[in-house]
C-alpha cells in the first residue's frame, strides 16, 4: 500500500520533469547502444554489422520511449492534458460557438450560484457556540395551530421550571424571553432597544462566552440583584464606540441603573433572534402559579448530557407534556412538547426553507434548459465534425477515447461557463443582499460568495458538463466510420440517433419551460392576490409608533391609563394630526388570542372554548384606522374604568358565533391570564380587518376598551392628511414633553409596516418572474437553434424535394409539423408535471390563495406560441431554399 | 511462434531485474539486459528497450536506486543497484514464484486416471 502510494507520488513528480527524464532516457539508451555495438564488434562483426545487430536488439526507440513514459507517468492525466490542448484549440477556432455555449451556461450557473448564496447563508450556516447540534430547542405544540408554525410555540414559565428540575437527559437547561424592549439611556439619550431576558446559564447552554467581561451569575436571577446587562457587539460598537471600559460602567435601563458586565462577541448571532442586549430573567411569584401556564413567553434551550440522544430527550419531554395535560387540563389540554436540535430549530422556525426549495427548483430548471441549449449546440458541432472524428477513429482512436475527448471539451465549456457564472453571481449576490433587507432578522444574515457557493458552482459546472456533453458525445462516437467518411462530404441528412436526440431535447425544453412557467405563474398570482386584497382599514396616511411603559414609573394600570390619555391628548395637538388612537396591536400586523364564552350558552370545558383575536383600543381607534362601524356604537369617553365593561366585535365574530344575528346587548366573557374574568356587553359590530397582512384570513376579533384594561405596551396610530413621515419630529417632541425618558420604537408609516411584513414576498415574486422570463427566453433560443440546425442539415434533402416538384408550402408544413408534434408532446408532459403543483404549494406555504386555473391556460398559450414562432422562422427559411444553388454548393 | 523465445508474463521482468541486481551488485541497463539474456540462454524475448520501463517502475517503488557514473569504456552511464526494500521484496516474490512453479509442475505432471 505504501509502495503504491510512493509510486503514485513519484509518477506525479515525473510529470513535471517530463523533458528532463526523456533526455536522461535518451542518454541511457545511447550508452546502451554503444555498449552493444562494442560487444558485437568484439565478436568480430564489422562496424556496420555490429550497429545493425545492436539496433535490432534494442528494438524501436520510440516505442521504448513511449513505454518508459507510460511506466513513469500518469496515463490519465497525460491523456487529459492532450484532450485539453486539443479541445482548447477547437474552442478558439470557433469563437461564435464557444461564446454562445459559455454565455448560456454562465447565465444558468450564475442564477444558481446567486440563489445558492441564500441556501448557504440561511440553511447551511452553523449557529454560534460549541457543538450546536447537542443543544436542543424545546417548544410547545399549539393544538389550535398558529399563524405560522404550530409546533414551535413558546413555553410557559411553569413548564420550563418543571422540565428543568425533573428531566434527566440534559446537562443544563435555560430559558429566554426574546421579545422584550428595553429603554436604554446613555449620555442623556434614550432609545428603545430589542432585548432578551435570559436565565443565568443561557450562554453556557449555547456554549458561548462573552468577548469582554462575564456572563450572568445564578444569584442575579433574583429580583433586586438583577440590575446587570450584557451588550451585543453591534450595540457596543454603535452606541458605545467599542470602548472596553464600558464594562463595569452604569447605564440606565427602563429608568433603573444597571451595570454593564459583559459584551458578547460579534459572531454570537442566532438566525431570527435580534436582541441587542440581555438582562437576567427573573420569575415573579405569579409566574409560577398554574394560571401562568397560559402565559407562554419563553424560548427554552437545553444541552444534552454526553451520552443522551435526541430520541431519549423527545420521549422524556413527551411524558412531561402528558403529565402536564393530566394535571392542568384547563391550560394544557391538547398542548404537546417538541424538541429539535438548535441548527434544525433555527432554520425551521425561520420558515425560509420552503421558499428556498421553490427558488432552487426554479433555477435548477433554468440550468436544465441552459444545458439542453448547450447540448443542442454541441450536437450541431458534432454533426459538422463527423468527418474529423471518423478520421481519428480510423487512425485507431478508441470509442472511449473519443467520448472522453468530447466530454473534456464539454467540461471546458462548463468550467468557462462556471467561471463566467461566478463573475455574474458576484454581482447577483450583491444585488440579492441589497434586496434582502426587509427586516432585522433577514438583514442580519450576510449573503456572500462564500466557500459553499464556490463548491456548489463547481459541482453545478461539472454536472452541466456531463448533462450537456454526454449524450452528444456518445451519439457522435457511435457513428459508423466508413459511412461518415463517405457521407460527411455530401451533407446527407443526419443519422437517426442524432435526430432522435434532437427531438428529445426540444420536447424536454418545452416541457421544462411549461412546468416552470406554470409554477411561477401560480405563485405570482397568489402573491398578487395577497398584495391586492382588502385589508379592512385604510393603510395610507397613517403614522405608527411603538411604546413600552416601564414598571418603574408606570407600575399600576391606572398610571398607564392616565399616561396614555395624556399622550394622546398631546399628540392630537400636532398640526396635521386628524385623529389619534392607541392599540395593543396594529391592525393586520400581529395579535393576541384569548378564549371566551358567551353568557347563556352551555358551559363548555375550558380547553374547548373558542379563541378569538383580542385587541385593546382607545376610543378613536376605529375612526383613526377607518374601520367601518356596522351596527351599534363605538367606544365613548363614558366607557371608563368605573363604567360597565363593553366590547366591540367584528363581522366575522358575529357571523361565526351569532349566526349573523344581531349580537348587540349580548354578554361575553374573555379569559385573560392573570385577571378575574368579567362579563362584557357587546355594544358594536365593526368590519373585518385582515388578521395578518400576508395572510388571507379574517378571524373573529374582539375589541376591548383600553381604559378599562390598560396595558404597559401599545402602538400609537395617527391619521393625517399629510405625508405621515412629516409628523415624526413633532410626534417625538410630544412624547418627550409627556415623558422625556420614554423612547419611541418602530416609528414608521402603516404602509411601511405592511411593506416590512411582506418584503420577502415581493422579492420572491420578482425573482420568480425574472427566472420565468429567463427560462422562456433560453427555451425559445434553444428550440429555434435546434430546428434551424435541423433545417440546415436537411438543406440537401429539401432541395431535392423541391427540385422534384415539392411546393414551398408543403416544405414549410413539413418543418412546422415536426415542430408542432414536439410542442404537443412537450406541453402534454409539462402539463402533467404541473397539475399537482397547487397541492404542493398549499402544503408548503401557509394559507396560500387557491391556484388560479387561468394560469394554466395563459402559460400553455404562451409556451405554444413561443414554440411555434421558434419553429416558424426556420420553416420559412426552409421553404425559400433555392434548390439549384443548394445542390450546386455541395 | 518460434519455440526458442518466451513471452514474459506481467511482473516477471521486474523480478528478473531484482534478482540480477541482487546477484551481480551494481549494473547499468545494458548489463542487466545482457545478463538476463545470458542466464535465460537467450530463451527470453527481451526487447531491450522495455527494460527501461521496468527500471523506472522499480525505482518509483523504491526497490532499486540509480546513480550516474562512468562506464568501463569511460562513458557516462546510469548504474542501478538493489535497495534493502528491494531485497525484501525479492525474497517475497521469489518464494511466491517457487511455490507457483512447484504447483504448476505438479498440476502439469498429473496423469490421466481411468478414462
Amino acid at each position: 500500500m505504501i509502495d503504491r502510494m510512493q509510486e503514485f507520488f513519484q509518477r506525479l513528480l515525473s510529470m513535471f520533469r517530463h523533458d528532463e527524464l526523456d533526455r536522461e532516457l535518451d542518454a541511457e539508451m545511447a550508452e546502451h547502444l554503444a555498449l552493444a555495438i562494442d560487444e558485437n564488434q568484439e565478436r568480430g562483426l564489422s562496424p556496420e554489422e555490429a550497429r545493425r545487430e545492436a539496433l535490432i536488439q534494442l528494438g524501436g526507440r520510440t516505442q521504448a520511449r513511449e513505454r518508459h513514459r507510460e511506466a513513469r507517468g500518469l496515463q490519465v492525466i497525460d491523456t487529459f492534458l492532450q484532450d485539453l490542448r486539443y479541445g482548447l484549440r477547437g474552442l478558439v477556432k470557433n469563437p461564435g460557438f464557444t461564446a454562445a455555449a459559455v454565455l448560456t451556461l454562465a447565465l444558468g450557473i450564475a442564477v444558481n450560484a446567486s440563489m445558492f448564496s441564500m441556501v448557504s447563508g440561511f440553511l447551511l450556516r452553523r449557529p454560534p457556540g460549541r457543538e450546536p447540534e447537542r443543544v436542543l430547542a424545546i417548544t410547545s405544540i399549539n393544538p389550535a395551530g398558529g399563524l405560522f408554525l404550530a409546533d414551535v410555540a413558546l413555553v410557559s414559565p411553569p413548564n420550563y421550571l418543571v422540565w428543568r428540575s425533573t428531566t434527566d437527559v440534559f446537562e443544563s437547561m435555560a430559558a429566554a424571553d426574546e421579545n422584550r424592549t428595553a429603554n436604554l439611556t446613555w449620555h442623556g439619550q434614550t432609545q428603545a432597544v430589542p432585548a432578551a431576558a435570559v436565565s443565568a446559564d443561557y450562554f453556557a447552554v449555547l456554549g458561548v462566552t462573552p468577548e469582554l467581561g462575564r456572563a450572568f451569575y445564578k444569584e442575579e436571577e433574583q429580583a433586586g440583584r438583577d440590575h446587570v446587562i450584557i451588550l451585543s457587539h453591534d450595540l457596543w460598537d454603535r452606541d458605545f464606540g467599542s470602548d472596553p471600559s464600558v464594562v463595569g460602567r452604569t447605564v440606565r435601563i427602563n429608568r433603573e441603573d444597571c451595570a454593564v458586565i459583559g459584551i458578547m462577541p460579534a459572531n454570537f448571532r442566532m438566525m431570527g433572534f435580534t436582541p441587542q442586549l440581555w438582562t437576567p430573567l427573573v420569575f415573579s411569584a405569579t409566574d409560577i402559579t398554574p394560571a401562568a401556564r397560559k402565559y407562554r413567553s419563553l424560548n427554552v434551550f437545553a444541552r444534552l448530557k454526553p451520552a443522551a440522544t435526541l430520541e431519549q430527550a423527545r420521549t422524556e419531554l413527551k411524558m412531561m407534556g402528558r403529565r402536564a395535560e393530566e394535571d392542568f387540563p384547563d391550560a394544557e389540554k391538547g398542548w404537546g412538547v417538541a424538541a429539535r436540535t438548535l441548527p434544525d430549530f433555527l432554520v425551521y422556525s425561520f420558515g425560509i426553507r420552503n421558499p428556498l426549495i421553490v427558488i432552487m427548483t426554479v433555477v435548477g430548471f433554468v440550468l436544465l434548459i441552459a444545458c439542453a441549449n448547450v447540448a443542442g449546440l454541441l450536437l450541431a458541432r458534432a454533426g459538422t465534425r463527423r468527418k474529423e472524428l471518423a478520421i481519428r477513429m480510423s487512425l485507431g482512436a478508441s470509442r472511449r477515447r473519443i467520448i472522453r475527448q468530447l466530454l473534456t471539451e464539454g467540461l471546458m465549456i462548463a468550467l468557462l461557463g462556471g467561471g463566467g457564472g461566478l463573475l455574474l453571481a458576484y454581482w447577483g449576490i450583491k444585488f440579492l443582499a441589497a434586496g434582502m433587507q426587509f427586516n432585522e432578522a433577514v438583514s442580519a444574515v450576510p449573503l456572500t460568495l462564500d466557500t459553499n457557493v464556490l463548491l456548489f458552482s463547481l459541482a453545478v459546472s461539472l454536472l452541466s458538463a456531463i448533462l450537456c456533453s454526454l449524450a452528444p458525445a456518445v451519439s457522435a462516437s457511435r457513428a459508423n466510420v466508413n459511412s461518415n467518411l463517405q457521407s460527411a462530404s455530401r451533407g446527407a441528412t443526419s443519422g437517426r440517433s442524432h435526430s432522435r436526440f434532437r427531438r428529445v431535447l426540444v420536447t424536454g425544453e418545452i416541457a421544462a419551460a411549461l412546468f416552470l412557467l406554470t409554477g411561477c405563474g401560480l405563485l405570482l398570482r397568489a402573491v398578487y392576490m395577497i398584495e391586492h386584497q382588502m385589508m379592512g382599514f385604510r393603510v395610507e396616511r397613517l403614522l405608527t409608533a411603538g411604546l413600552t411603559l416601564d414598571t418603574a414609573h408606570y407600575k399600576r394600570p391606572e398610571q398607564q391609563a392616565v399616561f396614555t390619555q395624556e399622550l394622546i391628548r398631546a399628540v392630537q395637538k400636532i398640526p396635521g394630526a386628524e385623529s389619534v388612537a392607541a392599540t395593543s396591536d396594529l391592525p393586520a400586523s400581529g395579535f393576541n388570542r384569548t378564549t371566551f364564552q358567551i353568557k347563556g350558552e352551555r358551559e363548555s370545558r375550558a380547553s374547548q372554548r373558542p379563541s378569538v383575536l383580542d385587541f385593546l383600543v382607545t376610543a378613536d381607534f376605529f375612526r383613526t384606522a377607518e374601520v367601518p362601524l356596522l351596527h351599534g356604537r363605538s367606544f365613548a369617553e363614558s366607557d371608563n374604568d368605573s363604567a360597565p365593561r363593553v366590547v366591540v366585535v367584528n363581522q366575522e365574530f358575529a357571523h361565526r358565533y351569532f349566526k349573523d344575528q344581531d349580537p348587540l346587548g349580548k354578554q361575553i366573557q374573555l379569559e385573560v391570564s392573570g385577571l378575574t374574568p368579567v362579563w362584557s356587553e357587546i355594544v358594536g359590530v365593526v368590519g373585518n380587518v385582515k388578521t395578518y397582512s400576508e395572510d388571507t384570513r379574517y378571524d373573529p376579533a374582539v375589541y376591548e376598551a383600553y381604559v378599562q384594561r390598560p396595558l404597559p405596551y401599545f402602538s400609537l396610530m395617527i391619521r393625517t392628511s399629510a405625508d405621515p413621515n412629516s409628523l415624526i419630529p413633532e410626534l417625538r417632541k410630544a412624547v418627550a414633553q409627556t415623558d422625556v425618558e420614554l423612547p419611541l420604537a418602530r416609528v414608521m408609516s402603516m404602509s411601511t409596516v405592511i411593506d416590512l411584513q411582506k418584503g420577502g414576498d415581493v422579492l420572491f415574486a420578482q425573482m420568480l418572474a425574472a427566472f420565468a422570463v429567463l427560462a422562456l427566453t433560453l427555451a425559445a433560443i434553444g428550440i429555434y437553434g435546434l430546428i434551424s440546425y435541423s433545417v440546415g442539415q436537411r438543406t440537401h434533402e429539401i432541395a431535392i424535394r423541391m427540385a422534384l416538384g415539392a411546393q414551398a408550402r408543403a416544405v414549410r408544413r413539413m418543418v412546422l409539423r415536426e415542430g408542432f408534434k414536439m410542442a404537443a408532446i412537450g406541453t402534454t408532459i409539462g402539463l402533467a408535471l404541473a397539475l399537482p403543483l397547487p397541492r404542493v404549494f398549499t402544503a408548503m406555504f401557509n394559507d396560500l390563495p387557491a391556484g388560479d386555473p387561468r394560469a394554466y391556460v395563459i402559460v400553455l398559450v404562451v409556451t405554444v406560441a413561443v414554440a411555434v414562432l421558434a419553429t416558424y422562422i426556420p420553416a420559412r427559411r426552409a421553404s425559400r431554399i433555392d434548390p439549384i444553388s443548394a445542390l450546386h454548393s455541395e | 511462434m518460434a519455440e526458442s523465445k518466451l513471452d514474459l508474463l506481467q511482473g516477471t521482468l521486474d523480478l528478473m531485474v531484482l534478482q540480477t541486481l541482487a546477484a551481480m551488485g551494481t549494473l547499468h541497463g545494458y548489463g542487466i539486459a545482457r545478463r538476463i539474456e545470458q542466464v535465460s540462454q537467450d530463451m527470453v524475448l527481451l526487447n531491450q528497450g522495455t527494460i527501461y520501463a521496468s527500471l523506472v517502475r522499480l525505482q518509483h517503488r523504491g526497490w532499486i536506486s540509480a546513480a550516474w557514473g562512468t562506464s568501463a569504456n569511460n562513458r557516462k552511464a546510469k548504474f542501478y543497484s538493489i535497495t534493502k526494500k528491494g531485497r525484501k521484496r525479492l525474497a517475497e516474490d521469489a518464494a511466491y514464484w517457487e511455490r507457483l512453479a512447484g504447483v504448476m509442475g505438479r498440476v502439469l505432471s498429473m496423469e490421466g486416471e481411468g478414462e
